[in-house]
């Protein structure tokens, strides 16, 4: 681990020097992809280390928009209320779900999250006091107490330390025991329930983990956009972060911010181009998936390897092939 | 509450449980053989349902539009499970991230081509008329509809029990390694119930597009609709999805009128509740969900 630390400094580094090279609309842009990064880094997170692969979790992101828009319009304005709000909201909602939830596995949980997330977009669909098909705007400004962070760059510079804070947490988690016990709930549970672990308990703290993360993501994002819609509730939202994470390879933590940044680049890219952008993306993703190569992460984590010959040295969590190998027995519970 | 409104009501609720059963049924099987959850069913669906629509504009007549859609999308079934799926055999995961790639190139696709207003497909003439009993009276085409529903359920429960493919399936199902063992070419098995899945969703969607219409984002509503039928009825049973088709269909229609808020959230609870006493679904054989 010691010999990426260099490597993580340099990263970080050239992210808080990216201002000097970039446009207005390319801060933006990156500003977005960092919101996004979280969003995707939460979810990548239970794919990838406790095999949960949900199809429901833009439930939390847009919960947490909405508490954000709810309770600025109806309470207060007070940022740290409202974020801390928005991320107990999501973690509870995460716990409850979670709770009920984690006892499947495989098809039955994909199925389920996605159909729960589904719930939450018809019911703020349809009841008008809280938007309805419209949405509903968020009146409050970034205000950690010195001052509103407003314009292109205290907006950036906050949302990267964000997501900095963000992925530290979620990679101290993962090499802290519990983190280690959830990858070998995910690698083989029967093992690990041999060994006296509660299994359930360590993919309902993961759960519950990333749904407050995603739900930290929709609060950001909630301020990011000034505009919260029931879109943000939808599969679709689900459907696109579990692309970006897949993209990215979530299997490695910065796998799913790789995605992301991929993501978010194309479509602004393509999207100038074409109105046809979901069909080009999904014929990337279907010819990513083909070629069975994992994500972007796995190919730079075999680059890696090659360049620095350190094949044998890696931990157990790194060497672990791709996410697609730890949750290919879904549903075949024969 | 007035009684003729509720039976005609109920009668909607059977017709719509109906053509779902049809789209479940597919997803079920499928998934019962294949182990892969198709989650681009609902977009087969509302493919088929346009491709209706562009064969009754060329022919205008409904019944050669629906055989000919039930053709087409059974074409593009064994294309999707031949040059797709079939190249992932074994690894379950993969397949739906590709049955999931596949869901935005076929919607946007259907935009691209169709447009984004929602479309419809007038009532076939032969069932323009209403039929009466006492004050009530019903829209044929619905009654028609729940009709094709009891007698594809009747085909199918003939297949199952008293053919030769329905025992190969029904193995299937069981014990995949078993069925090759058994000297059974079983990827063609899973090319046919791949065809037949996509067949039916075809045939659903072309028989649903005069009552629901055709819009974007049907795609998403029917898939979801479908998925929480397949877990209340249990993966791999059609007579689960028979049930659950039933039950599904008619809370959506009567919870639409009374609680048009949460009549989502009552369709999902009623499938929460049915996994957390009978985890496998109401007919699933029992797997470690």
């Amino acid at each position: 681990m010691n010999k990426q630390l260099p490597l993580a400094v340099i990263v970080v580094l050239i992210l808080f020097a990216l201002p000097l090279v970039l446009s207005n609309y390319g801060m933006r842009l990156t500003t977005e992809i960092y919101v996004m990064s979280i969003f995707v880094l939460s979810l990548g997170f239970i794919i990838g280390f406790a095999g949960l692969v949900s199809l429901g979790h833009a439930a939390f992101f847009g919960l947490s928009a909405y508490t954000v828009a709810l309770l600025s319009k109806h309470v207060s304005t007070n940022t740290y209320f409202l974020i801390l709000a928005a991320v107990l909201v999501a973690a509870l909602m995460a716990f409850i779900t979670g709770y009920l939830f984690v006892k499947t596995s495989g098809a039955y949980f994909l199925m389920i999250t996605m159909a729960f997330s589904q719930v939450l977009y018809a019911i703020f669909h349809q009841t008008r006091s809280l938007g309805g098909a419209d949405g509903l705007s968020v009146n409050a400004s970034l205000d950690l107490g010195f001052g509103a962070i407003r314009g292109t760059y205290p907006m950036y510079y906050f949302m990267l330390i964000c997501f900095l804070i963000c992925y530290f947490l979620l990679h101290r988690y993962i090499h802290s025991p519990a983190g280690k016990a959830t990858i070998g709930v995910k690698e083989n549970e029967d093992r690990m329930k041999a060994l006296g672990y509660k299994t359930r308990n360590y993919k309902l703290i993961a759960y519950t983990i990333s749904g407050a993360m995603a739900g930290f993501a929709g609060a950001l994002y909630a301020y990011f956009n000034h505009f919260v819609s029931p879109e943000s509730l939808a599969w679709h939202k689900s459907g696109e972060a579990l692309i970006m994470a897949i993209i990215g390879g979530a299997s490695f933590l910065y796998g799913p911010p790789i995605g992301a940044a991929i993501f978010v680049v194309l479509q602004n890219y393509i999207s100038t181009y074409t109105e046809r952008w979901p069909i080009i993306m999904g014929v990337l993703f279907i010819a990513l998936v083909l070629t069975r190569r994992g994500g972007v992460a796995d190919v730079l984590n075999l680059l890696w390897r090659k360049l620095t010959g350190a094949d044998r040295k890696e931990s157990a969590t790194e060497t672990t092939p791709t996410v697609q190998s730890g949750v290919s027995k879904e549903g075949s519970g024969e | 509450m007035d009684y003729s409104i509720l039976a005609v009501q109920l009668m909607t609720g059977l017709a719509y449980g109906m053509l779902l059963f049809m789209m479940a049924t597919g997803l079920t099987i499928i998934f019962g053989l294949l182990n892969v959850i198709n989650l681009a069913h609902g977009a087969l669906f509302m493919v088929g349902g346009y491709v209706a629509l562009t064969f009754v504009k060329e022919y205008t007549n409904f019944w050669i539009a629906l055989l000919l859609t039930i053709v087409v999308m059974a074409i593009i079934g064994v294309l999707i499970e031949r040059f797709l799926l079939n190249r992932m055999y074994g690894k379950e995961f993969e397949q739906v991230l590709l049955t999931f790639g596949l869901i935005f190139v076929l919607s946007d696709g259907a935009k691209w081509i169709w447009g984004s207003s929602p479309q419809a497909i007038p009532v076939p003439e032969a069932l323009r008329f209403a039929v009466t009993i006492g004050d009530i009276s019903f829209p044929a085409y619905r009654l028609f509809v729940v009709l094709i529903g009891c007698i594809f359920a009747l085909i199918l429960w003939y297949l199952e029990a008293k053919t030769r493919i329905g025992a190969i399936i029904r193995a299937g199902v069981d014990d995949r390694e078993m069925l090759g063992a058994l000297g059974i070419n079983f990827k063609l098995v899973f090319t046919g119930v791949f065809c037949f899945g996509a067949g039916l969703a075809g045939l659903s969607g072309a028989l649903g597009a005069p009552i629901l219409g055709l819009y974007v984002g049907m795609d998403g509503d029917i898939l979801i609709l479908s998925l929480v039928i397949v877990v209340i009825g249990g993966l791999g049973t059609w007579k689960g999805a028979f049930i659950g088709a039933i039950l599904v269909g008619m809370i959506d229609t009567l919870g639409r009128i009374w609680f048009p808020q949460i009549s989502m959230a009552i369709i999902f609870a009623l499938m929460v509740i049915v996994l957390l006493i009978k985890p496998s679904g109401l007919f699933g054989k029992e797997v470690k969900a």
